[in-house]
């Protein structure tokens, strides 16, 4: 957080999608780290974790992220009584509903603009049972850029989670998210290289300030490097009411 | 006494699970309930459940745990009127907001916080229970310690599955069939059913059974990986949930056959029954149930393998 902060930066902490008891103690301690070390704020996907930063850390404020299933202007109203201040509506939503959501809750949306969408998460890592044939142990096991396939279907893998093989790309769309009046933007780069990181960052801060201008031009160098970076190919996730896979626009 | 579960995807299954032993039956109405739409019930059907299981000595719980759209909350609302004016015995919901919505307005009816809510930890049962919600459907990979925790510290009823699927991803945290395939479509009622979202609509498409191959970078490492989903039956825990002293015991299977699923309904009748007759200082022998299980479990199996093979064709479908 202190380098983050010492670059003029906002930093975020960020905790557990599925934690079970055994894990509430480290999440304890990790908020008051988040809440004395000046983290603008915790990013919490699970609500139980949401209860305990509302009751123990109440000043900081909280992000709701995109595993705690915020599906309705109802559910985002319970949250905002739990102290949260932004939320990631659950991937599955359209726009339109996102929209009507921020609208009618006052609370600030966070959208995944780029990046691979997490399409689920589990408790168990395969990846284990191959240790021994690959010669590969964890923790290297789930860095080695990973995919499920299976004619024309692809998923990353980290072991314990599924990625959505192609990038979600909202390039193309980006006035149409300023125009909903959306300010918050996510770049997923978990399970990214920091070339991807830095490269489709610098991609989208520049496309960013050209939305928010007025006037707005795709440059080829854009599409370039997001191509560049993307394995399986780009969609839109479900933004448009489509498959998750699909994309919809002129520049697949 | 603790209570046995069943599910009912139609009239003919609501009939036999109470004739065979269920002190209560879920419903759920068409588009509204974590099960594909030929599985789920029009209001009439749900009216006529209710009445079947009350004449029966059974509870009747509506299932209406999608994670609906918000202008849904409305007209959710309104099926409510009529389940409650009915006799409905309980809700069983996923939604935050729809949960605290139905709460206001009912606030004497029992909700249930489904499987879909996916609740994992004490602090999780505490933010429900402060919705309003009073009983919790156990995750599938809780341990018996985490959930003797969670009845030793909260005044919650817990809901234990003990047929249902054991899929790769915790419930409610899966995205993976409508990213493959999502099609979205209203019936008859207006209701859009969001077809391969398990989430909103009820219908998973069971991407994870498909026979992935394992790619790094672009080089094939494995020609066969699997994403775990297995239909387990309980068995061995019986007897320790019921010392532990849960409240329910819950069979899944709306979508198989009504004498499969009344078989099932019977054999846990009975062995919950033998468990409790039995004399406390005498060991209880679990080994002819098991033989007994073995055989519905078979049933099982061909029917489910069947099941995906059948969503896996379909998914591949244009939406």
């Amino acid at each position: 957080m202190r380098i983050v902060r010492d670059q003029g930066k906002r930093a975020y902490l960020t905790t557990y999608a599925a934690p079970r008891n055994d894990f509430l103690p480290r999440v304890r301690k990790a908020l008051e780290i988040a809440a004395t070390g000046g983290a603008e704020a915790v990013e919490v996907h699970n609500l139980g974790i949401l209860k305990i930063a509302h009751d123990e850390v109440p000043a900081l404020p909280a992000h709701v992220g995109g595993f705690a299933n915020v599906y309705t202007d109802a559910g985002a109203e319970v949250l905002k009584g739990f102290g949260a201040t932004r939320i990631t509506p659950n991937y599955e939503l359209q726009l339109e509903e996102i929209d009507q959501i921020a609208r009618d809750s006052g609370i600030a949306m966070e959208l995944l603009v780029h990046g691979k969408m997490p399409l689920g998460i589990s408790d168990y890592c395969f990846l284990l049972e191959y240790e021994d044939k690959w010669g590969i142990k964890c923790p290297d096991l789930c860095q080695k850029d990973l995919f499920l396939r299976k004619d024309g279907w692809g998923m990353k893998s980290v072991g314990k989670g599924v990625l959505s093989g192609k990038d979600v790309c909202m390039l193309e769309h980006l006035p149409r998210l300023i125009a909903g009046g959306h300010r918050a933007f996510r770049i997923e780069a978990v399970s990214e290289s920091p070339a991807y990181r830095r490269e489709v960052a610098a991609v989208y801060r520049e496309a960013l300030g050209c939305a928010l201008s007025g006037e707005y031009r795709q440059r080829e160098r854009w599409w370039e490097a997001v191509r560049k970076h993307s394995r399986l190919g780009l969609c839109n996730g479900f933004y448009f009411g489509k498959s998750g896979m699909d994309y919809l626009g002129a520049r697949p | 006494m603790i209570e046995l579960l069943a599910p009912a995807g139609n009239i003919a299954m609501v009939e036999r699970v109470v004739a065979n032993g269920a002190n209560a039956v879920y419903v759920g109405p068409r588009g509204w309930s974590r099960r594909r739409d030929a599985y789920e019930m029009d209001d009439a059907d749900i009216r006529r459940s209710i009445e079947i299981c009350h004449a029966g000595g059974a509870k009747c719980r509506v299932a209406i745990n999608t994670n609906m759209q918000s202008h849904e909350i409305p007209p959710m609302l309104a099926k409510m009127d009529r389940f409650v004016a009915w006799g409905a015995d309980g809700a069983i919901m996923t939604d935050i907001g729809a949960i605290a919505a139905v709460h206001r307005r009912f606030p004497g009816l029992t909700i249930h916080a489904s499987i879909g809510a996916n609740i994992l930890n004490d602090e999780d049962v505490r933010f429900y229970r402060s919705l309003g919600v009073s009983q919790v459907v156990a995750d599938t990979k809780l341990t018996l310690r985490e959930l003797a925790s969670r009845k030793e510290h909260i005044d919650v009823g817990i809901e234990i599955l003990i047929h249902a699927n054991k899929c790769y991803t915790y419930l409610g945290k899966c995205w993976m069939s409508p990213y493959h395939r999502l099609e979205r479509t209203a019936d008859a009622s207006g209701k859009d059913v969001f077809k391969g979202s398990p989430n909103r609509g009820g219908l998973d498409y069971r991407v994870c059974l498909e026979a992935w191959e394992l790619y790094s970078g672009d080089e094939r490492w494995e020609a066969r990986v699997a994403l775990k989903n297995d239909a387990f039956f309980l068995l061995d825990d019986i007897p320790k949930l019921i010392d532990l002293g849960v409240h329910c015991l819950k069979v899944q299977g709306r979508e198989y056959p009504v004498a499969m699923v009344g078989g099932m309904l019977k054999f846990y009748r009975d062995l919950i029954d033998a468990y409790v007759a039995h004399p406390k200082d005498r060991p209880f022998d679990l080994a002819p149930w098991g033989e007994r299980l073995g055989a519905i479990e078979a049933s099982r199996d061909r029917a489910r393998s069947e099941g995906t093979r059948l969503l896996l064709i379909e998914a591949r479908q244009p939406a």
